[in-house]
């Protein structure tokens, strides 16, 4: 048997997605434009949901689109977290500094987002620290309004 | 062993070419409100088990089937995700049916969901992880891509249904007037039916023969629409179908065949046929599925089908394949209304797949729609009574037939 390598695709594949982030979604990216965290709650348990979403999976319940929403600080606290030097696009060739990524619990609610911590020294991290929303200047409606989080 | 299975409700979402207003979990949970709507009795808390599928990679996001697992109502309960192809939502409804068949305990009711939202995301791409397989293989032999994309796969599935079509055309001397008469009743059905896609109440056999080909014999004006849309089953037993549902249907035969790989084949050595318009994996899951159902003349003890069909060469050739019209026969069956909502043997009054199509859903569909032409519940209902029904699945490279047949009384013999 003689091995031949048959297939190697050298060009990039072009494929375009979209993503319908759906009506709970939308109503909070609407809300990061204006620089606010809304977060929805389950009328039954009573648990806050940032982001927001239909079902509470705990209770099997619904969340109608028009009720139990919740205005909440963009403040928070550190539940958990992450440093590396690596970035998600860099394959290992270069080094970037210490970034610390963690994952933030909004005020007021019952999940976690996750987000670069900026202006946090590597030796200074530490679960539980209170952290605040760092907002960018200009804000799209979209996940990177939130540029990450400082320290409160 | 195995015991009887019963269908107790199915359900939609409203179909269309985008619906960027939901979420993919947002959308999928409203064709489960809407199958759960029909029995008013049944809880997310009385099923017992789920089962999800729609097409690798479509929408380019992995593991869909977590995503939604609150919006199914699916936590802490069995899910099984089934994806294969074009027949993905027959093939997910046939999971349903077996996960109730083999009587485990605490596995009663399953709620069987299958879904598409392709305006999330680039079907042909998509598709590639579907078609790749044989089209990897074909450049194994020093053929390149480039070239094969337009011999094989042009227009992915209508690459595949134009050979069918010139094959069937060529032995049963149809026209494209027949294939265009087929669209006609599709489109027009499609109108009166409330979550389609393609509604054409006044469409006329002269509009769809003034548009251009696509790929001889077809033309745009014949081909199936790309949908976004979810469908939802629900499967349980005999004994809790009586309580759930006012005409439980029971579901008295299943079968799921595959046979040549659409042209060239999996290794390029040819698909091992001359004639992709022979069908052998449909005629062999017919067999299957009414055997099981001890049905011996389709023909009659059937009244009324859903076929497979994006485009109108298939929907003539299933119904002769599947033995519910004599072969050369069915262009006649639709010049003359006996395929009509109103006829005979109605068939595809949905408006199938021609007009609907979320391609991980459209499987699904037919039994769905099988089933509720039963209860009398379906968006077309059909003015004869239906006792017999059946839902059929077609997924093309491997030429995968699925077949669910139908009943108002349950039938299937476990040999």
């Amino acid at each position: 048997m003689t091995e031949q390598n048959v297939v190697t695709n050298k060009g990039m594949v072009r494929a375009e997605f979209n993503f319908w982030v759906g009506k709970y979604m939308d109503k909070f990216y609407d809300n990061l434009e204006n620089k606010k965290i809304v977060g929805n709650k389950c009328p039954k348990c009573s648990d806050v949901f940032v982001p927001p979403r239909q079902v509470c999976g705990k209770c099997n319940e619904t969340i109608p689109l028009e009720q139990n929403w919740v205005d909440l600080t963009d403040t928070g606290t550190l539940k958990n977290y992450t440093i590396t030097k690596w970035k998600i696009t860099e394959r290992g060739s270069r080094k970037v500094k210490d970034s610390i990524i963690g994952m933030v619990q909004i005020d007021g609610s019952n999940t976690a987002i996750i987000y670069k911590l900026l202006d946090v020294d590597p030796a200074d991290v530490k679960t539980g620290m209170k952290v605040k929303i760092e907002w960018n200047d200009k804000t799209k409606g979209e996940p990177g309004d939130i540029k990450g989080f400082v320290k409160a | 062993m195995g015991r009887q299975v019963a269908i107790a409700s199915a359900g939609f979402c409203e179909h269309a070419v985008r619906r960027s207003d939901v979420s993919m979990p947002e959308m999928v949970k409203e064709a489960i409100d809407d199958c759960l709507s029909k029995v008013p009795s049944v809880g997310i808390e009385d099923i017992d088990m789920f089962v999800n599928g729609n097409m690798p990679a479509f929408e380019g996001a992995s593991i869909p089937e977590l995503w939604m697992t609150d919006w199914m109502g699916a936590r802490n309960k069995p899910l099984m995700r089934v994806t294969t192809g074009g027949t993905t939502g027959g093939t997910v409804a046939i999971a349903g049916y077996y996960s109730v068949a083999a009587g485990l305990p605490g596995v009663d009711t399953v709620l069987a969901v299958a879904f598409e939202q392709q305006s999330q995301g680039d079907t042909s791409v998509g598709l590639s992880s579907v078609a790749l397989g044989e089209l990897t293989a074909i450049q194994s032999i020093g053929m390149p891509l480039q070239k094969m994309k337009r011999l094989v796969s042009a227009g992915a599935a209508i690459g595949i249904a134009a050979y069918q079509a010139t094959n069937y055309m060529r032995k049963s001397k149809i026209t494209e007037e027949d294939l265009a008469r087929v669209v006609v009743q599709n489109r027009r059905n499609a109108a009166k039916n409330w979550y389609t896609h393609l509604k054409m109440p006044n469409v006329t056999i002269e509009e769809v023969l003034d548009t251009p080909y696509i790929s001889y014999p077809l033309r745009f004006g014949m081909v199936c629409p790309a949908s976004d849309g979810c469908c939802a089953m629900l499967f349980t037993t005999e004994e809790k179908a009586k309580d759930m549902a006012d005409i439980p249907v029971y579901v008295n035969g299943v079968a799921s065949v595959a046979n040549e790989t659409g042209i060239m084949g999996y290794n390029a050595g040819g698909g091992g046929q001359l004639d992709p318009s022979e069908q052998l994996g449909a005629q062999r899951s017919a067999e299957l599925a009414f055997d099981q159902a001890g049905i011996s003349f389709p023909g009659k003890e059937i009244d009324y089908a859903e076929v497979y069909a994006p485009f109108p060469n298939q929907e003539l050739m299933w119904v002769e394949k599947l033995g519910l019209f004599e072969t050369n026969t069915a262009p006649e069956m639709y010049a003359n209304g006996t395929t009509a909502a109103n006829g005979e043997f109605p068939i595809n009054t949905s408006g199938g797949v021609n007009s609907t199509n979320a391609i991980g859903a459209s499987a699904m569909e037919r039994p769905a729609e099988a089933a509720l032409q039963i209860m009398g519940k379906a968006g077309n209902q059909v003015p004869k009574t239906v006792h017999t029904s059946l839902g059929h699945g077609w997924g093309g490279i491997i030429n995968l037939i699925t077949m669910m047949v139908m009943a108002d009384e349950p039938k299937r013999k476990f040999k």
